[in-house]
């Protein structure tokens, strides 16, 4: 404590310093796919676009198959929070009711699936035993609920208040009612903390796709982008696209627009995930 | 009649619980049940009923293996390094944040640092091949300040390095949560009396902060010790070529690779089902030490 000035101006300079490292690479990869390929091919791009245009964009939303596996994204994010929303908060209300029989022993079952390790070959048989590869569903249905996600729906469930409980059963609800009408409105928080941690692992869907899904039509957009991007796809796609439209663009600047493209929904939403987040992950963290 | 309704309401509660249970009763366990056919010679078209058993054969070959012992060596050296360098990351991130003054600040800096954690391994994965190619901005920097370029992707002795400074980059931010958690609950007195006793920052942080922050580092290393095996397998799967392949493929890529695109369903289910068991052993090994020692558990 002798001098604090100093020390804090130190830890400053420090978190400044990481925080660049963080932004940094997104920053540089962002200004490539600005520039011109004048630039970008020599290597003067860093942490500025030089030569700014936006033809890496153009193209970008000018291929179906971006689109279309953004459509993909969209559906199984937005129809697999749902699914796994209603699944969670129904057993979830139902274990954090007193009067549900064996509600230990299913509480048990559940916690115990933490430690048990699901194997990757007997879960792809399962699925496909039932069908469902080749569909949306198998990016859906086999992660729909956690062990994680039922412990904490429960644990916010059974602290809503017990009189409000009582005061509704003498109204005349039955458990249903008391679900609907006073447990759902009463646990937004949690119902939002839950459904966006599910919402961005939907989004992020990558190794299930790989897994489940051989029909490029169905490739959600992280597939769609490793293809292209991280196994080089790109030089193949480019050579037949860059002939059509003639647009001066690189495949860097391209690969680097792609990325941009498909992690910019991540970030309009992070400001809203960041608040839940944060609240969820130290909900998670309560031991049973 | 108000029997009758309490008993339609546990019928209620019931019907709830059901496609839940349903669901991990089919997803969770029946798979387990499916690591039978690692005693087999799984047939895709005879199935788990028709398939023959072969006993502990898949198991044998795998110990004869040269493959097996190299997966097995990549595996424990990932998994230790990321332990090594993973596990205090978030601790000193967390003990810098808690020192400052500025809460402005420290909110902008949590909000930088979290953010990673969000974007998709596909995505950060294609950012640090780019960054880190032999024509990227690390190499560009390096050749201009005169240092030698490095292809650190395809590199045997620099792919480690990648996934392990990766990873960290995409989690430490989120790893200072439970560590932010347990220190706001510090009562600030206990500092207070501490600097009237002429107890220095050090001091401070070695009575104070560390105890007060050991319950949740013995969780969090107890949790990741129990999947020192667990490689994130997306993360390997985007960083993995063929030229790094001997120092890279782990048992969640090699399964992957050679049993679901391969085809070697029982071979592959019979690595897998070894590596889940010396997970699961760690754990209630540990926690058992852990409970005797220093008091805390998982459960």
């Amino acid at each position: 404590m002798r001098k604090p000035a100093a020390f804090q101006s130190f830890l400053i300079v420090l978190l400044t310093v990481l925080s660049l490292i963080m932004l940094a690479p997104l920053i540089h990869i962002l200004s490539v796919s600005l520039s011109s390929p004048l630039y970008a091919q020599a290597k003067l791009v860093y942490f500025w676009p030089k030569g700014l245009q936006f033809a890496v964009y153009k193209k970008i939303i000018s291929m179906d198959e971006m689109w279309r596996a953004m459509g993909v994204s969209v559906y199984i994010t937005v129809i697999g929070t749902l699914i796994t929303l209603a699944l969670t908060s129904m057993i979830a209300y139902s274990l954090s009711r007193t009067t549900m029989p064996g509600r230990t022993w299913i509480m048990r079952l559940i916690v115990l699936t933490f430690i048990l390790p699901a194997p990757l070959i007997p879960g792809f048989l399962l699925v496909k035993s039932l069908h469902m590869l080749d569909t949306l569903w198998s990016l859906m249905i086999p992660g729909a609920t956690s062990a994680f996600y039922v412990i904490i729906m429960r644990t916010f469930f059974r602290n809503v208040s017990g009189e409000l409980f009582d005061a509704a059963k003498m109204d005349g609800c039955g458990e249903a009612g008391i679900y609907f009408r006073v447990v759902l409105p009463l646990s937004t928080a949690v119902i939002a903390t839950i459904g966006l941690f599910h919402a961005v692992y939907q989004w992020n869907t990558y190794f299930s796709a790989l897994v489940f899904i051989r029909d490029k039509t169905l490739y959600p957009l992280q597939v769609l982008l490793q293809n292209l991007v991280a196994k080089k796809g790109l030089n193949n796609f480019m050579g037949e696209v860059q002939f059509e439209l003639n647009m001066p663009v690189t495949p860097e600047m391209m690969s680097a627009g792609i990325i941009i493209f498909a992690t910019v929904p991540i970030l309009i939403v992070y400001p809203f995930l960041q608040r839940y987040f944060v609240k969820g992950a130290m909900l998670g963290s309560l031991k049973e | 009649m108000k029997r009758r309704l309490a008993l339609r309401d546990k019928g209620v509660l019931i019907l709830f619980a059901l496609p839940g249970l349903l669901y991990f009763l089919l997803f969770k366990y029946v798979p387990l049940l499916g690591n039978v056919i690692a005693f087999q010679d799984y047939n895709i078209f005879k199935g788990i009923l028709h398939s023959p058993w072969v006993g502990f054969a898949q198991f044998e070959r795998m110990f004869g293996f040269e493959d097996f012992y190299e997966v097995f060596r990549n595996s424990v050296k990932l998994g230790l390094y990321s332990l090594l360098f993973g596990f205090p990351a978030p601790i000193i991130l967390a003990l810098l944040l808690n020192e400052l003054k500025s809460m402005a600040f420290k909110r902008v800096v949590q909000t930088v640092v979290y953010m990673p954690h969000f974007l998709s391994w596909v995505i950060v994965g294609s950012i640090f091949i780019n960054l880190l190619s032999y024509e990227g901005i690390i190499n560009t920097i390096a050749s201009k300040m005169g240092l030698p370029k490095v292809d650190y992707v395809t590199q045997g002795n620099t792919f480690m390095a990648v996934l392990i400074s990766t990873g960290i980059w995409k989690e430490v931010g989120w790893g200072t949560i439970l560590y932010l958690a347990a220190l706001s609950g510090i009562n600030p007195n206990l500092y207070e009396a501490a600097m009237v006793d002429g107890a220095g920052r050090w001091r401070q942080m070695r009575s104070i902060t560390l105890p007060f922050l050991m319950p949740t580092m013995v969780v969090v290393l107890l949790l990741s010790i129990g999947h020192i095996l667990d490689a994130n397998v997306e993360q390997v799967l985007i960083f993995l070529n063929p030229l790094v392949r001997d120092v890279g493929e782990v048992f969640d890529t090699y399964v992957y690779t050679f049993g679901l695109v391969g085809g070697q369903y029982s071979y592959t289910t019979a690595i897998a089902l070894f590596k889940a068991v010396i997970g699961i052993v760690l754990v209630f090994g540990l926690n058992a030490i852990s409970r005797k020692t220093t008091g805390e558990s998982l459960y």
